[in-house]
């Protein structure tokens, strides 16, 4: 019987080791990243994850880019800077002669309207279509019109309704600010002024998409939309291998194309041949690699396997920034990030679980504020380098804005503050219920600890995984809870519009005329310098008078960059273009 | 004999279909929005237009379609992951995971049961007392501290093995010893406490008395019937290795299933959590048959367990 096990267990142990003998051995690539969980998604339309960014920005390529180091937008497909009317309301790009996709083809401005009109379609499901709607001339209202349209036939479900709705669509999408006047010549033009608009063509959702995704597109009764009248695309469009319909495998204009994408193991990026840099690229080859475990993604590093680790979020990161700051670690660089850490205050709910919210009222959210020591959580809770926040938008991180002053820490005035509203030294107040993640607990902790010493209050702790969290984040069920945000691009509203009456993000349910209307005002001031005070003006009523949120922090992020590697510039953004690496090893 | 293993496949799917239908039920009910991924909320007409997408209006027209989907084997799109499906998912994730597993249960077998033999045969001696002491271990020490000690080991500081990663003989043995480390144990612990039973049996001490070589009588004789209790161990021990281990897979970087389970239920990728619970639970109901067949052929006298 041994005999026969034993002879069992070589024999699989055999197959399991011809399984490794039969896969080839490929070559190291030129540099090589880590990405911690994988791509999330290449849909440039539907991308909101940094990491994919990374990616799908360095693939494709906007009507512009961003600088590495600056990140100021700069030329990309179109030559820049395109012609901007006096209203600031009409821009003409010029798609460059020398713009290629991968195959070869030329982009056209085609290429773009497809791309933008994808994105506001209602069947993409795209986070940033806002950014399309929000600012083209039209966008919203087409947007608006298909999604009746979509909730109708829903209910109705008439072949004959459906049929006119499809007939429809191009018409309708005509009277979109959106056109290609010539196979180079793109005109775009916007309901209102938008001094960032360039930076905006930089992002995915602003990509254009090659005409082959077509042969993938989902028809019913011969429409270019699903049965659920919804613009629908196989979901395997982004894959380099996927041929199904005579489909050649994703086709993109960046400066690398996507060439292998094996899942949760490796993406394989090689140079463009067609693209205008590249006989100028130092790396021909790049490979992204997942390590969902960052620890070993560290020690990864450490053993030269990989180059470059542009997240390295460890428990230890405190310790990361005390080697960088010290001068002994010169390859961790700690990239100050355009984002803010801060607490919402309920400004909406009355009661919360049959006890009187007290953070509708303005004062007690002020006179926490006050008695929040946001130097302390950043120098003895934190410890990794992070700025203080007393303002919504980092200070110094846009050239043309300053930020509000905003409060510091003064307990004095704080429990006076308490006191006019009627909770001298807390009594009286209900427990204070902080809503958060099991990451942020040692901050709240501090926080409460800070709030019961110099105001008297009781607090209750809820720590929840994180799908919970957001669920009772969303439903208002909570007084006080945790919020993180990351700016989309530069400028301050991208902060600000957060707390405008019923966005999305107004995850506090703030709401205040008066902010709304600074805010509208700003939107359609050409000056900049005009714009920027009405911005600060409205950024003061948040964070100086009302307060439905507590700055506390704007994170800086250690990455990692072998000292072989150059090209690579930490930033806010803590995005990379790769087509300035060389790796000397 | 054919007529029970059928009854046996037939009982093993209606529990499948019970443990999907009740991961589902679960699924549903618990909060968190599956189609939002991280802190900024998903504008309304977004998510409507994804629910029509994925027909998630209505729970039991979208439990049909995930049924008639898996009778298909096909387990429709991930969340979390949109341009992969959960087929592809698991194409490229359970390869890998039942590599490991195997690799991890050969070495656990190998050395687990002869090292109890031994032990029970040398029963209260230096050996026996190094192998119980080794069971502790095994069984007490996570393997989130044992794969992290093994990977700073020999991959960082030895450099003799790589960090973690998967595609290459290097990548197997720490990934495969770690896992195989706590069954290991178990299979030591029981198949020592189960010889020791067997050798002071009445055929043990006839088949000695009849001039067998000792040797003869431990391996061809007395471990034919002390491994039973080791063989019920080994069903659902091997469908949990070859599923996949969350936190070896974690430490290691191995692209295996393991971490899809506990990925997709944090995410609340619905589909990626079915998909998953069908596989291993599939795998746990076939294996246990085969274990119940392996117990007729070692023990004839319980042919009829099936």
């Amino acid at each position: 019987m041994i005999a026969r096990i034993s002879l069992a267990c070589v024999v699989l142990f055999a197959l399991v080791l011809a399984t490794f003998s039969m896969g080839a051995r490929e070559q190291r690539a030129d540099f090589t990243y880590v990405n911690p969980s994988d791509i999330h998604t290449l849909d440039p339309a539907r991308m909101s994850w940094i990491q994919d960014f990374r990616v799908a920005l360095n693939i494709w390529e906007g009507l512009t880019r961003w600088d590495a180091r600056t990140l100021e937008p700069v030329a990309g497909a179109a030559e820049f800077p395109p012609g901007i009317s006096e209203d600031h309301r009409t821009y003409t790009f010029a798609i460059r002669p020398d713009a290629r996709w991968s195959n070869g083809e030329p982009v056209t401005a085609a290429d773009f309207v497809r791309g933008w009109r994808r994105a506001i379609e209602p069947g993409t499901a795209a986070d940033y279509a806002f950014l399309l709607t929000g600012n083209i001339e039209g966008a919203h209202d087409y947007v608006h019109w298909r999604y009746q349209a979509v909730a109708r036939l829903k209910q109705v479900g008439a072949e004959a309704e459906f049929d006119a709705h499809a007939a429809a669509l191009d018409e309708r999408f005509a009277r979109v600010g959106l056109r290609a006047l010539d196979d180079r010549t793109l005109e775009v033009r916007l309901h209102a002024p938008c001094p960032y608009f360039l930076d905006l063509t930089a992002m995915p959702a602003f990509l254009p998409i090659h005409s082959s995704i077509e042969a993938l597109r989902t028809r019913h009764r011969s429409a270019p939309l699903d049965r659920n009248g919804l613009v629908a695309y196989d979901p395997q469009w982004t894959k380099p291998d996927y041929h199904r319909e005579g489909y050649p495998g994703l086709i993109t204009n960046g400066a690398y194309r996507l060439v292998d994408w094996t899942f949760k193991r490796r993406a394989r990026l090689e140079a463009n041949p067609h693209h205008s840099v590249a006989a100028s690229l130092n790396c021909r080859t790049i490979d992204m690699v997942c390590f969902d475990n960052l620890n070993a993604a560290l020690m990864a590093y450490e053993s030269k396997h990989v180059d470059f680790l542009p997240d390295l979020g460890v428990s230890y990161d405190h310790e990361l920034a005390r080697l960088s700051l010290s001068g002994s670690r010169p390859d961790f660089h700690l990239c100050p990030v355009m984002a803010t850490y801060f607490l919402n205050f309920n400004c909406s709910s009355l009661e919360l679980g049959g006890v009187a919210n007290p953070m509708i009222d303005r004062r007690v959210r002020k006179a926490l504020t006050l008695a929040t020591d946001r130097v302390r959580i950043v120098e003895n809770v934190r410890g990794r380098c992070d700025r203080v926040a007393y303002s919504f938008v980092p200070a110094g991180a846009l050239k043309d804005y300053q930020p509000p002053k905003g409060l510091t820490w003064n307990p004095s005035e704080a429990r006076q503050l308490l006191a006019e509203a009627g909770f001298p030294e807390g009594a009286g107040l209900p427990p204070i219920e902080i809503l958060y993640t099991q990451n942020d607990r040692h901050v709240i902790q501090a926080i409460a600890r800070m709030w019961e010493t110099e105001l008297g209050v009781r607090t209750n702790l809820h720590c929840k995984e994180s799908k919970t969290f957001g669920e009772d984040k969303s439903e208002h069920r909570y007084m006080v809870a945790r919020g993180k945000w990351y700016a989309d691009y530069n400028d301050a509203t991208t902060f600000l519009d957060c707390l405008i009456t019923g966005n999305g993000n107004n995850d506090s349910g703030y709401t205040n005329v008066a902010y709304d209307a600074l805010l509208h005002r700003a939107a359609r001031t050409a000056d900049r310098q005009a714009r920027a005070a009405l911005l600060a003006e409205a950024e003061a009523v948040i964070v100086e008078q009302d307060c439905p949120i507590l700055p506390i922090l704007h994170f800086t992020e250690p990455v990692a960059i072998q000292p072989y590697v150059s090209g690579l510039y930490p930033n806010g953004r803590l995005w990379f273009s790769f087509r300035d690496v060389n790796v000397q090893r | 004999m054919i007529p029970r293993l059928l009854k046996r496949l037939v009982l093993g799917l209606v529990t499948v279909a019970c443990v999907y239908t009740v991961t589902f039920l679960m699924v549903v009910s618990i909060p968190g929005n599956p189609l939002q991924q991280g802190e900024r909320k998903l504008p309304e007409e977004v998510e409507n237009a994804l629910r029509a997408r994925y027909d998630m209006d209505n729970n039991w027209r979208y439990f049909g379609q995930l049924v008639q989907g898996a009778l298909r084997f096909d387990f429709g799109p991930a969340f979390t992951y949109s341009d992969w499906t959960c087929n592809q998912i698991l194409r490229g994730a359970l390869p890998v995971s039942v590599t490991l597993g195997l690799l991890a249960m050969l070495i656990a077998v190998g050395v687990g049961v002869p090292v109890g033999v031994w032990s029970a045969v040398r029963r209260n001696g230096l050996f026996d007392f190094a192998t119980l002491s080794f069971v502790l271990v095994g069984v007490s020490l996570p393997t989130f501290v044992t794969g992290s000690v093994l990977l700073t080991l020999f991959a960082v500081e030895w450099r003799l093995a790589p960090v973690g990663g998967w595609g290459t003989f290097a990548h197997l043995p720490l990934p495969a010893i770690t896992l195989a480390l706590p069954f290991m144990a178990q299979i030591t612990r029981l198949t020592r406490m189960s010889m020791i039973d067997v050798m002071n049996a009445d055929f043990v001490r006839a088949a000695l008395a009849k001039g067998l070589a000792p040797r003869t009588v431990v391996w061809n004789h007395a471990l034919r019937v002390a491994f039973l209790p080791v063989l019920s161990y080994l069903g659902p021990a091997t469908a949990q290795a070859l599923t996949g281990s969350f936190v070896v897979e974690k430490v290691f970087g191995v692209p295996g299933l393991g971490q899809h389970f506990v990925n997709a239920a944090l995410n609340r990728d619905a589909g990626l959590i079915l998909a998953t619970v069908l596989v291993f639970s599939s795998m746990l109901v076939a294996l246990n048959v085969v274990v119940d067949v392996l117990y007729g052929w070692l023990d004839p006298r319980i042919s009829g367990a099936v």
